[in-house]
């Protein structure tokens, strides 16, 4: 399979097609879900379509080592390039790590203004255009309103799509009438597309929560295969 | 001098450049009475540290060979090998560690683990060695161990356990806290040779508590008998001692030590652990290779009474001649006994046989197994192994890495040339990553390593020792040549007039093979070429491979398949079909659209955050791709893929961007595709030169 026709059978084109066409520049996506149930997988996924896409990628991670998360890039990487029989996988690889950088935080409750600041450090002295920026384990529990303001007020800025995702305890899973878990309801005005993963018998699913404007608590029609770490249509 | 083999550890101290080794050496050597003043390593005293002898080691303040050393703690001999920390050295780490049965993993406190520490951890795990870990300077502004400590886990996935805790830290750090015995240390006079042994301080003891547990539940694992005691609240420390014992040497606890050596604290315990917790000889199973028995793997049996086997795995090139170190794994070695070295089959007697301590050698009679000692005067090569009573064994063979960096050098007069040969000789024995050898086309003398530094230092050292003068030719990097797509072949080689004559042809595919550099397929059916012929295909496909025409280098990654051919009764020969596959080759090649490959080194820098901007951006000018990026509250770590070419004189630039605040490392990652500019730059230059040379 070329590079192209990848790109279009991608299960996330079905994704895209739920929340009308993407998140959207100078917008925040969030996936939510418990600890293990696969939301790394999922932005990792979601940011290898990108950069197949030829788009640049900055991923964040906070605490853990920057190498884990590009084994994780890495392990998706080959397993999408296995199972779609990829021509000249190497030369693909080779040509779309170019546009990904992970930086990594050493505290989870890492400043805004420091994020921000190494952002703009990217982009001015790193000569990297972002289009995307991915930030994993973003600790919510701790973030206040304003401080997600500031990242909707950068994507905006910079007319960067913004993926976050956000870890939910026990106490943070009941949710209120339209789904929406309780840690993230300070947030919700700033959050465009909020997509919740839950497991159910051997995958699982994707559900949207919110849509831009409405609220629609839909299955997507994707789920997440945990054995491959890789979201799929659903059949 | 103790030398019950069961009294006996040889341990290695491996470490990220840096992050104080050869200081901790020193104090070691200190402690154990070997030297009796110490000297830093970029100390005012201008002295250096013992175990830098080199005059070069001293001036720039690192470690550049691995010199060993015997010491004695606690009515135990213990041999030591300094390594080098610089990866450029890391072939001097690899035969340390190829010998050594324990070692220390030296951390630093602030910077934690480094890139280096991960190549060295990997080195650990290739040679299984136990280890433990040595957190050094707790003294340091940014110091955090517990830190460190989770970072040992968490990157190099090791069960690290605390053995201690830090009494305060930066610069109020004044002692330790021994988890196993629940005493707080402290190191007294002035080169902390008063270990005084005081209550935990009450603000720590809850701390220290919950360390403890910890401590009992990991060992636990490995001693159902302290488990059991431990639940009954009978616990001993012997029998903790015991379970830590054994969880290190199965390699599946590596327990935490910390200090700092410069402040002289934490040596003391370290020395202890090395004893309670690193093997001797007889705990480790080694393993020869019996030549006279295809290379069967043979037990080694550590007792004196058994034929000896011992293994040179340094050479080292002294006033007095050839000093080799060995080390015994099997019988004994005395003054006078005769020796095989198995590659050479030469015989020799043992005339002097010396215990080195770094730089000052002792004379000794007998070494037995397990020990660590040097010979003189022995005509062999790093790496050889030396046996007794008729015993044709090998040691298997160490991992040599290929070099990827080369310099043309040409002495400046005829006294020069004659030291340049004998000092490159003894370099290129001493050490298997530096090769030489003269470029059949321009006539110069090239020397390859693994890296800028490590060529100039052996540069540094002919002009220094051998009187040398140089002129020294620009860095040239490793190309290589692949091919990017599949192409048939099919080839005649005809030569039938007059005389003897010549026949053979080969048809079949080449195809880009990037899982190994030459691969050779025979899929011919029903002979169309003889089988006698299909030896002389694979060899002149192989002869092809020296050298590509592209620009030159050698090529790789490449699988050709025979399928098809011709033969002649009477005209096909064993040259014919050899010349019938460079024709193929030839023929294959240019259609196969081949391409320049580059080597790619993986490098990370290393400083405080202020500077992450400018690191970044002097990547960036360097065709780097950056990989990720890690800060904490003070520094920040840019891991990059930048190709080798790009990186000479990196250290000079990254000094001024950084005030000399930053580091870098870098090793070889692979071989990456070289853009489409620079290829014709090279191409154009190879035709340059082609066209000069014609």
């Amino acid at each position: 399979m070329i590079r192209k026709e990848l790109i279009s059978k991608s299960p996330l084109r079905i994704l895209e097609k739920s929340i009308h066409g993407g998140v959207g520049k100078g917008c925040i996506g969030v996936i939510a879900a418990r600890k293990g149930v696969g939301k790394t997988a999922c932005l990792v996924h979601i940011a290898t379509d990108r950069l197949f896409l030829g788009k640049h990628v900055i991923h964040v991670s906070f605490g853990e080592d920057a190498s884990h998360i590009v084994r994780w890039y890495e392990d998706i990487f080959n397993e999408i390039a296995r199972r779609n029989n990829l021509n000249c996988a190497m030369d693909v690889h080779d040509d779309i790590i170019r546009n990904r950088v992970i930086v990594n935080f050493k505290q989870d409750d890492t400043h805004i203004a420091k994020i921000k600041k190494n952002f703009s450090m990217f982009l001015e002295k790193g000569n990297f255009c972002v289009d995307t920026i991915v930030v994993d384990g973003y600790n919510f529990a701790k973030a206040t309103p304003e401080d997600f303001q500031e990242f909707k007020r950068f994507a905006l800025e910079t007319g960067l799509e913004m993926w976050f995702s956000a870890s939910l305890k026990e106490k943070d899973v009941p949710s209120d009438a339209h789904g929406i878990p309780k840690l993230l309801l300070p947030f919700i005005n700033d959050i465009a597309i909020l997509i919740n993963l839950e497991p159910k018998g051997d995958f699982v699913h994707l559900t949207l929560i919110k849509d831009h404007d409405t609220i629609p608590n839909s299955d997507m029609h994707v789920k997440l295969d945990p054995h491959i770490l890789l979201l799929a249509e659903e059949t | 001098m103790a030398t019950d083999a069961l009294k006996m550890r040889n341990i290695g101290i491996s470490a990220h450049i840096d992050s104080g080794k050869t200081t901790l050496t020193e104090r070691i050597l200190y402690y154990c009475n070997k030297i009796h003043a110490i000297h830093e390593v970029k100390g005012k005293d201008g002295v250096g540290a013992t175990m830098d002898f080199m005059e070069l080691e001293r001036e720039r303040g690192i470690t550049i060979v691995s010199a060993a050393t015997n010491v004695e703690w606690n009515k135990h001999s213990i041999n030591i090998i300094d390594t080098p920390g610089h990866v450029d050295f890391t072939i001097e780490v690899e035969r340390a560690l190829r010998v050594l049965d324990g070692a220390v993993l030296v951390l630093c406190a602030v910077g934690g683990v480094q890139s280096q520490s991960i190549t060295v951890d990997r080195q650990l795990r290739r040679y299984e060695v136990p280890c433990l870990a040595f957190i050094n300077k707790c003294d340091r502004t940014g110091a955090n161990p517990l830190r460190v400590k989770a970072e040992l886990c968490s990157k190099l996935g090791h069960n690290a356990v605390l053995m201690q805790l830090p009494v305060g830290l930066e610069d109020k750090h004044e002692g330790l806290i021994d988890l196993i015995t629940m005493k707080a240390l402290y190191f007294d006079g002035p080169n902390g040779d008063d270990l005084r042994i005081e209550e935990i301080p009450a603000g720590l003891l809850e701390q220290a508590k919950n360390a403890h547990v910890e401590l009992i539940d990991a060992a636990s694992m490995f001693s159902d008998e302290l488990a059991e005691a431990y639940l009954e609240g009978k616990e001993t420390t012997e029998q903790i001692y015991a379970a830590i014992r054994k969880g290190t040497l199965s390699r599946q606890m590596t327990p935490v030590f910390m200090g700092t050596a410069y402040k002289n604290k934490g040596i003391q315990p370290l020395l202890d652990a090395v004893i309670s917790y690193l093997p001797s000889p007889y705990e480790v199973e080694n393993v020869a290779l019996d030549i006279d028995n295809d290379q069967q793997e043979v037990k080694l049996i550590p007792d004196i009474n058994k034929p000896t086997v011992a293994i040179g795995f340094k050479l080292e090139e002294g006033q007095y001649g050839q000093l080799t170190y060995i080390r015994i794994y099997q019988g004994s070695i005395k003054k006078g006994d005769e020796l095989t070295n198995t590659r050479s089959r030469k015989h020799f007697k043992v005339g002097r046989l010396i215990r080195m301590h770094a730089n000052n050698m002792e004379d000794i009679d007998y070494a037995p197994c397990g020990d660590i000692v040097a010979l003189f005067g022995v005509d062999c090569a790093s790496g050889d192994t030396f046996t007794q009573s008729g015993l044709n064994y090998t040691m298997t063979s160490m991992f040599v890495p290929e070099p990827v960096i080369s310099l043309a050098i040409t002495p400046k007069d005829k006294k020069s040339s004659e030291a340049m040969s004998k000092a490159l000789n003894r370099f290129s024995k001493e050490d298997p990553t530096f090769r030489t050898f003269v470029d059949p086309e321009s006539k110069q003398t090239i020397v390859r390593g693994m890296g800028e530094l490590h060529l100039d230092i052996y540069i540094e050292r002919m002009r220094r020792e051998y009187d040398v003068e140089l002129d020294v030719g620009m860095p040239q990097v490793a190309y290589r040549e692949a091919i990017s797509q599949s192409v048939k072949f099919d080839y005649t080689h005809k030569k039938q007039s007059g005389g003897a004559g010549q026949y053979g042809r080969v048809a079949g595919t080449m195809e880009p093979n990037p899982e190994s550099n030459y691969e050779f397929i025979d899929s011919i059916k029903g002979g169309a070429i003889p089988r006698e012929f299909i030896t002389s295909c694979d060899k002149g496909f192989k002869a092809c491979l020296a050298r590509g025409s592209v620009i030159g280098f050698p090529i790789v990654g490449i699988k050709i398949t025979i399928d098809d051919g011709n033969s002649h009764p009477v005209d096909s020969s064993d040259m014919a079909f050899q010349l019938a596959a460079i024709g193929a080759f030839r023929q294959a090649y240019d259609k196969a659209k081949p391409e320049i490959l580059e080597p790619i080194m993986k490098v990370e820098v290393e400083g405080p955050c202020d500077f992450q901007g400018n690191v970044l951006s002097s990547i960036n000018q360097r065709r780097g791709i950056i990989i990720s990026t890690s800060e904490d509250d003070l520094f920040a770590r840019v891991e990059a893929e930048v190709p080798l070419s790009e990186m000479f004189g990196y250290s000079t630039i990254l000094r001024s961007l950084t005030q000399g605040k930053a580091q870098f490392t870098m090793e070889f990652a692979r071989y990456g595709k070289v853009p489409a500019a620079i290829s014709e730059k090279l191409i154009k230059d190879f035709q340059e030169k082609n066209r000069k040379r014609n």
